[in-house]
């Protein structure tokens, strides 16, 4: 093959296939609390949801290495990233997490994606006028 | 794919209360919600039997569930907490007003009296205590056969951290005998923020020892089928229903006024009754 046929074939195109295999998952997460008034920073939200790892799954579990990418402190909205291994254990955590500080409060898993853009929007927010 | 269900939201005296938690319910997505009013009998004296609140009196506007603007559907459940046999009394009027019908078998012999003959539709698994008995493949088995589901609660796993044991360990064991097959999971929820989303309850599911698919089902496609299950229990193997009709002709003139307690619509037993004619 001569250098002049290469340069007549178009682009390469490079196919890429994940086959399940992306290696994070982003969480997009809103924490509703009974005294609404509650302020929470973000320090205080990634330790809390270690606690209720821990609480679960013990000091294995806290080992788990999740990120906390944003966090709104006005709406109490964080997005999470985490190793799509341990997707399971820390929803599982976020979802039997009951009380704040001995106050009522529920984690509301908004949206859960392998791709932060689609965390971009959420189809079921959307207003068709 | 079939709707989401949430089959036990307890019934509190609190309108305001009751009313926050299904309209939590329905933001949250689930379709259809069952209120749950619970019966346990005692040995010393009789009560009566919860007669179930009317749904418009309890909820004036039902809530649209999210992304389907379509109102909530709300349901009756009754539960019989059963320490003994003559608890669960089969053909009772009061039963028929309620749409679904559970028992909570403390016994391992109630336990096998309720998968194998008693005309309910879910088996409620206790979640707050250490199994009182072992589950055995046989009862199991006649229960999945009959389309009988058994119910595993999470909100006491919310609220407490040995309740939360006692769920999981119960869970496990039910899911290693039935294999994940008809098992509804449910909130039993009595405030708006013990309910999860039914998403989050699948992941839970998985934790609970079920499949994926099962765990999806858990809280749709099986639960869809406790409804159905329901209504057939109200008519004659589900082919005749008989409904009173609300004018008053003349051919019920004979029909005492009480009619709802006495010889209400009995579909069972007309079946019985039909090789006689």
């Amino acid at each position: 093959m001569s250098p002049a046929d290469k340069k007549d074939k178009p682009a390469d195109y490079q196919r890429v296939v994940l086959k399940n295999a992306s290696p994070y998952h982003y969480m997009k997460v809103c924490l509703v609390l009974e005294d609404e008034s509650t302020r929470l920073s973000a320090v205080d939200l990634k330790q809390f949801i270690i606690s209720g790892l821990k609480s679960l799954y013990g000091e294995v579990g806290a080992a788990l290495t999740f990120d906390l990418l944003k966090y709104d402190e006005d709406t109490l909205t964080a997005f999470l990233r985490v190793n799509s291994r341990g997707l399971v254990k820390l929803w599982s955590s976020l979802t039997l997490l009951g009380s704040y500080q001995n106050q009522a409060c529920a984690f509301r898993v908004l949206q859960v994606s392998p791709f932060l853009l689609a965390l971009t929007g959420n189809s079921r927010e959307l207003q068709l006028d | 794919m079939s709707v989401f269900m949430d089959l036990n939201l307890s019934f509190t005296a609190d309108k305001k209360l009751l009313q926050s938690v299904v309209e939590t319910a329905a933001h949250l997505g689930f379709s259809t919600v069952a209120i749950n009013y619970v019966f346990e009998p005692t040995a010393k004296k009789k009560q009566d039997i919860p007669s179930p609140t009317p749904i418009n009196e309890l909820i004036d506007q039902l809530p649209v569930v999210q992304g389907r603007s379509r109102p909530i559907r709300v349901l009756n459940r009754l539960t019989i907490v059963m320490s003994d046999s003559s608890h669960f009394r089969p053909n009772a009027a009061e039963y028929r007003c309620f749409d679904l019908l559970a028992v909570q078998p403390t016994t391992d012999k109630l336990f096998h009296a309720a998968c194998m003959t008693y005309d309910v539709d879910i088996i409620c698994i206790s979640v707050t205590e250490k199994l009182p008995f072992f589950f055995k493949r046989a009862p199991v088995n006649g229960a999945v056969d009959r389309g009988v589901v058994f119910e595993v609660s999470y909100s006491a796993a919310i609220r407490d951290s040995t309740m939360r044991r006692y769920t999981i360990a119960n869970a496990v064991s039910l899911m290693d005998t039935c294999k994940g097959k008809n098992v509804i999971l449910s909130s039993a929820a009595e405030k708006p923020l013990e309910l999860r989303g039914p998403y989050d309850i699948t992941n839970l599911g998985l934790l609970f020892g079920l499949s994926d698919g099962d765990a999806k089902e858990a809280v749709s496609s099986t639960c869809r089928s406790v409804v159905l299950h329901a209504e057939t229990r109200r008519t004659a193997s589900g082919i005749i229903s008989t409904m009173r009709s609300c004018s008053e002709s003349s051919c019920q003139q004979e029909a005492p006024p009480a009619a709802a307690d006495s010889e209400a619509p009995a579909a069972k037993r007309a079946k019985h009754q039909l090789p006689d004619d």
